[in-house]
């Protein structure tokens, strides 16, 4: 079961690191009490690719770093997203990764969205921004999504505990009923309708 | 016999035929300047012994190459040896019966100097000015070109399709000269399925080899070697490939990079993007002496195998006139002619020459001689 966890934080140490950490540990942990599968995962960090990322939308062409990141995500069984909240959405840095990752590479992807704020006030662009935009890209999105303020790393950390291991345990669940990942061959089918067409006119 | 067909490469340059203000001095030329100093530059070309100049087709400011037979045509009269294409003429938004009466005409008047390369268009809004749908591009590609080839290859055409309206009874005037249709090459950044189309038909695939990193071009080239000898066409060294690529050159290779950096810098299609030391190292782009760009050429060859024809870009984003031809003056001088001898280097002797005129009129005859051999004749009575 491969695992891909990117993540948007800015800072070191950032509490979306910490937070997407904490998910992927718990997702581990309920993979392999459920299915007794090892979780392997691969964290994709947006910071070090903001140049390639700037790049690629810029010329088009995808640099090899960032063409690692990709292959992370297009290998991947599931992923697990993490952003912090800026002005009432995800990052720009964030969106821009999605913006530039191929088309089709989500499809049908297992995905676990998170984010972190200053405050709990920010709570809903987990349902508002991050939500959508990965319906949009025909991810199938985990019912329950993480929200981490600035406070629930302090005192009242118990209750992000729960937080995640609820959220954890229903992406398990979704992951095990989509089982392992078909990967499909996106050069291969463009090419299987160009001979089609190629058929139809000789 | 020219010495490219003895040699199997050819060697030359393609223009955007962009009007861009030039970042150094804040001057931009008219349209009028722009175009002549394209008639200037095709000219140049052929003084410093290159073979081929081609032109873009835009209709969009800030371009100026709407009508490319049009320029072709003067330059035609203008030439003797240049051979004359396209970089790329749009089948998509094109009307097919145009392209094919058009490219005849040309192939008339400049005595079979003519090829053309093929290509989509990427400017959405072009298809809906041309009655067209960009998001039909790749069906109108294979229709539009199907239809091209019977034009040049059947003296009465019947077409009936959803993409362009019927033809009955049509006959193309003036017919293909010597009744041998100019060579076509497809040309794409990023599309398999023109690599496939090029390879169905056997004819020659030209990558873009500017924008992307070469590992890209490679997969490309790679995919139409291999779908070619699919299709029969023979080996998959026996295909038929061109690549661009883009230099900027003075004799010390840190004055080609401190003079070339402000129009890198603010060119309209990557300026303001990753730096000139980035794009130069992750792309085919070479700023350095003439020698820098020799070694580099000579490199493509190790990830695309022995190929037919390397166009390189030297006008745009706003370069001076002077400039550009000083830069021909480097290439015809300095770079080409060492490029012919090395490229000649090894080169098995399956490979086949780039195709012109002669070379195509030649399998012509051949292949009409084994065949019918009265109906050659007929055709050049007609």
């Amino acid at each position: 079961m491969k695992l891909t966890i990117i993540t948007g934080g800015l800072r070191e140490p950032s509490s979306t690191r910490l937070l997407a950490d904490r998910l992927a540990a718990a997702v581990a942990d309920e993979v392999r009490q459920r299915s007794g599968q090892r979780a392997e995962t691969t964290f994709v960090e947006l910071r070090p690719l903001g140049h390639p990322i700037m790049d690629a939308m810029l010329t088009g062409f995808t640099r090899e770093e960032l063409q690692s990141a990709f292959d992370a995500v297009a290998g991947a069984d599931g992923v697990i997203a993490v952003t912090p909240a800026f002005n009432a959405s995800f990052s720009g840095l964030f969106k821009s990764f999605f913006d530039v990752l191929p088309e089709h590479t989500l499809a049908d992807m297992p995905v676990l969205i998170g984010a972190t704020g200053g405050t709990e006030r920010h709570s809903l662009v987990l349902e508002h921004a991050l939500r959508p935009m990965f319906t949009y890209l025909h991810a199938i999105v985990a019912p329950r999504a993480v929200y981490a303020a600035t406070s629930d790393f302090g005192e009242s950390e118990s209750s992000l505990g729960k937080r995640v291991v609820d959220a954890a345990a229903d992406y398990s669940r979704l992951l095990h009923a989509c089982g392992p990942r078909a990967r499909r061959a996106e050069i291969d089918e463009d090419l299987a309708s160009m001979q089609q067409l190629l058929g139809d006119t000789s | 016999m020219d010495s490219s067909e003895a040699l199997g490469m050819q060697f030359g340059i393609f223009t955007v035929g962009d009007v861009t203000t030039d970042p150094t001095t804040g001057t931009t030329p008219t349209e009028a300047e722009r175009i002549q100093a394209t008639v200037a530059i095709a000219r140049k070309a052929e003084e410093v012994g290159l073979d081929v100049f081609a032109t873009g087709e835009h209709h969009n400011p800030p371009f100026v190459p709407s009508s490319p037979t049009t320029l072709l045509g003067y330059i035609a009269a203008q030439t003797e040896r240049l051979i004359l294409s396209t970089s790329t003429t749009l089948i998509t938004t094109n009307d097919p019966v145009k392209i094919a009466e058009d490219f005849s005409v040309l192939q008339h008047l400049s005595g079979g100097r003519t090829d053309v390369m093929l290509g989509r268009g990427n400017t959405g809004p072009v298809y809906p000015w041309f009655g067209q749908d960009i998001r039909q591009a790749i069906p109108l590609t294979v229709a539009h070109y199907g239809l091209l080839r019977r034009l040049w290859r059947e003296e009465v055409v019947d077409y009936e399709g959803t993409l362009r309206s019927s033809l009955q009874g049509f006959t193309l005037a003036p017919q293909p000269l010597d009744g041998v249709p100019p060579f076509v090459w497809h040309a794409a950044i990023r599309t398999p399925e023109v690599a496939e189309l090029a390879a169905h038909f056997g004819d020659g695939f030209f990558a873009n080899h500017i924008f992307w990193p070469p590992s890209h071009t490679q997969s490309m080239v790679e995919l139409y070697r291999r779908r070619f000898a699919h299709y029969g066409h023979g080996s998959p060294e026996q295909a038929i490939v061109g690549l661009g690529g883009q230099v900027f050159m003075r004799r010390n290779s840190q004055d080609a990079v401190s003079e070339f950096r402000p129009y890198f810098d603010n060119a309209p299609v990557y300026g303001h993007g990753p730096s000139l030391e980035d794009f130069t190292s992750l792309t085919p782009l070479t700023v350095g002496s003439p020698a820098q760009v020799i070694d580099r050429t000579l490199g493509f060859r190790d990830y695309v195998g022995d190929y037919q024809r390397q166009l390189f870009l030297v006008d745009h984003a706003g370069l001076p006139l002077k400039t550009v031809l000083e830069q021909l003056d480097l290439l015809g001088e300095e770079v080409v002619p060492v490029l012919r001898k090395e490229f000649a280097v090894g080169r098995p002797a399956d490979v086949p020459p780039a195709p012109t005129h002669e070379s195509l009129l030649r399998a012509h005859r051949a292949a009409a001689g084994d065949s019918q051999p009265d109906r050659e004749e007929g055709v050049k009575a007609g």
